[in-house]
């Protein structure tokens, strides 16, 4: 009989599902623009079941993650949002050794050896610098939508410097940059270097071991994901699934508590 | 009745004020005694009550007059509860000169808390030649005349020769202490820091009497649970919040090397003739310190030894913010505990922490790392 578990990665500013088939198959995904604190949890589990045709039921066990995972009933146990990564980018790509997971409010950087893992981390500290949230507003500076920025860097002949210390510095000198008339393509790809840096600084940190692969939502972009391969100098391995790589690896972490589980009842 | 005492130590750790209200009621003079490593035995041996001055954790408003916002919150927190006249009644404050945050915390001292005198306890960064001896002997003359003059109080070598065994003996029984408690999960981290926060606050021989107790009650009651084994290292390991994300996360501290608790209990005073050359030997004599010069830095090895000889799980380095000679040996320590096999993780922490939330999901991936490995 196939064992169904769904992992749900619950983040500042989006909720994310999968479920999973016997701990590789991936049966279904869901992502809602709704993180903590919303309703977005709740329909990330109505959406999964629902696309999936299975029931409350027949989910043998759901772990859950994220910012929001404290507040979340409906699951059988929660885990750090640094150990689902750690394994989701361990079963997408089992050679990697360093993740890199920048999210809306937060970047960490993960050690994995060859199991995948965790055999160390580290965190950026209390500063929006570096994170999804220093993209979303300088996006809305540039009155662009976030998922712009990779389009608008790709066109850009060299990138502006924009601080990476503190995103309100970074604001500052992105208005006084747009007062002087500054190329807009050119600005955003600083911003991205910018991003780059901060993370860059983070992940140098704890020493760089490759294969380096990213995940979480600001993975998806490229501008990002480019200027951090050329900060950190190696490549940087990117799944489709880079921002359910939280759920993916809850649920995967499901199902080893239910197939442990099973073994323990007999 | 470990309870009761367990208790006491709680009542000491939180409410120092009344402590203090007691102590003054008893027609007792005060003196406070700022980290690290004041000498706090001839306050005691001159029959004034030496309490802890380690700051609390509050909003620092006054204070920043008179510091910069990348200063220790430590020394932030002591002149900001001096300016809120928390320390009204005391007889003095006594600062040692261990790093520049506390240099900078006499000197504005003067300024901001007219009514409280600062008396400078001047250490040699050289302890261990016989000239450093001379020197840190010539920095207890000067802390004698001015405590006399604060508090109209005689120093007498046979009273220091006294307090110097009282104080040997409390050491003594924190030691035995901390290595019962890491045969007890069933103690929290939370229980365990009052043991430490109340020893700054109440007179030694208190505490001694309340450890005696404690220690008895401890050995009789069967060790319960099991939990993940840390070792603490770090300045200040004392936030509540921070304590309690240890207990839910199931991690008891079976040793630690953090300056407020065990390193202020490493060292005893050696017998001899001569009160005060014991005690400046005593100074000399301690080790394995961020704030005591070591170019070796052989606090590190110690900690990995300590890590192992307690069979820990992983190390947690709780940082306080921008205290450099901690960020300084942070490195090294990462690199040692790398090597050792050890786990480790950093925490920052300052005293106007609110939100804990980053710290709970690092200390909650360090449990998982540890439980996977």
């Amino acid at each position: 009989m196939s064992c169904y578990t769904m992992g749900i990665d619950i983040g500042s500013t989006t909720s994310k599902g999968v479920i999973l088939k016997d701990g590789s198959e991936v049966v279904s995904t869901y992502l809602i623009h709704a993180g903590t604190g919303t309703k977005g949890p709740g329909t990330v589990r109505e959406e999964l079941l629902k696309s999936s045709g299975l029931t409350n039921e027949e989910i043998a066990y759901t772990v859950v993650t994220g910012y929001g995972r404290k507040t979340y009933e409906e699951a059988d146990a929660q885990l750090s949002e640094l150990s689902c990564h750690a394994k989701g980018s361990h079963f997408l790509f089992p050679e990697v050794r360093t993740v890199i997971d920048i999210g809306g409010q937060d970047a960490k950087v993960m050690k994995l050896d060859e199991e995948g893992r965790m055999t160390g981390f580290l965190m950026n500290d209390k500063c929006a610098a570096g994170t999804g949230r220093f993209l979303e507003v300088m996006a809305n500076i540039l009155q662009l939508d976030v998922s712009q920025l990779e389009e608008e860097a790709a066109r850009a002949e060299e990138a502006l410097k924009i601080s990476s210390t503190c995103t309100v510095f970074a604001e500052s000198e992105v208005i006084s940059q747009l007062a002087n008339g500054a190329d807009i393509p050119a600005l955003v790809k600083g911003i991205c270097r910018s991003v780059a840096s901060r993370v860059g600084a983070l992940a140098k940190r704890t020493g760089i071991e490759e294969k380096v692969c990213m995940s979480g939502g600001v993975a998806i972009n490229g501008g990002v994901r480019e200027a951090l391969a050329e900060e950190l100098g190696t490549e940087i391995e990117y799944s489709p699934l880079a921002q359910l790589t939280g759920a993916l690896g809850a649920a995967i972490h499901a199902y080893e508590r239910a197939t442990a589980k099973e073994r323990k009842d007999g | 009745m470990l309870d009761d005492i367990l208790k006491k130590f709680q009542e000491a750790a939180e409410h120092p004020e009344a402590l203090k209200e007691r102590y003054l009621a008893e027609g007792k003079q005060i003196v406070l005694v700022a980290p690290v490593y004041t000498p706090e035995e001839i306050v005691h041996s001159m029959g004034l009550v030496p309490m802890g001055a380690w700051g609390g954790d509050l909003q620092l408003n006054q204070s920043k007059r008179y510091f910069p916002a990348f200063i220790c919150s430590i020394v932030q927190s002591i002149l900001e509860l001096g300016m809120k006249g928390a320390y009204e009644g005391v007889s003095a404050l006594i600062v040692p000169s261990l790093c520049d945050s506390l240099k900078v915390l006499g000197e504005n001292w003067k300024y901001a808390v007219p009514s409280i005198p600062f008396i400078p306890m001047t250490y040699p960064q050289n302890r261990k030649p016989e000239y450093a001896l001379e020197y840190t002997l010539h920095s207890y003359e000067r802390v004698i005349a001015d405590l006399q003059k604060a508090t109209g109080k005689v120093f007498s070598e046979k009273l220091l020769r006294v307090s110097l065994e009282i104080y040997n003996e409390h050491n003594a029984l924190m030691r035995e202490t901390v290595k019962e408690l890491a045969a007890h999960p069933e103690i929290s981290a939370q229980q365990r820091s009052w043991i430490f926060k109340s020893a700054t606050f109440l007179r030694k021989e208190e505490h001694s009497a309340l450890l005696k107790q404690f220690l008895k009650e401890l050995k009789e009651q069967k060790a319960e649970g099991k939990k993940l084994r840390i070792v603490t290292t770090g300045i200040l390991a004392d936030a509540p919040s921070l304590l309690q994300i240890l207990d839910e996360n199931g991690l008891q501290i079976v040793a630690d090397d953090i300056a407020a608790e065990s390193r202020q209990y490493k060292t005893d005073i050696e017998a001899g003739n001569d009160g005060l050359v014991a005690l400046a030997k005593k100074h000399a004599s301690r080790d394995n310190c961020s704030v005591l010069y070591d170019p070796l830095k052989r606090r590190v090895e110690t900690l990995v030894e300590t890590a192992k000889a307690v069979e820990a799980d992983g190390v947690l380095m709780i940082l306080t913010k921008f205290c450099d000679p901690e960020e300084f040996d942070y490195p090294l320590i990462r690199n040692a505990c790398k090597a050792a096999g050890l786990p480790i993780v950093e925490v920052e922490v300052d005293r106007q922490m609110e939100n804990y939330e980053q710290a709970a999901t690092i200390i909650e991936s360090f449990k998982e790392m540890m439980e996977s490995k």
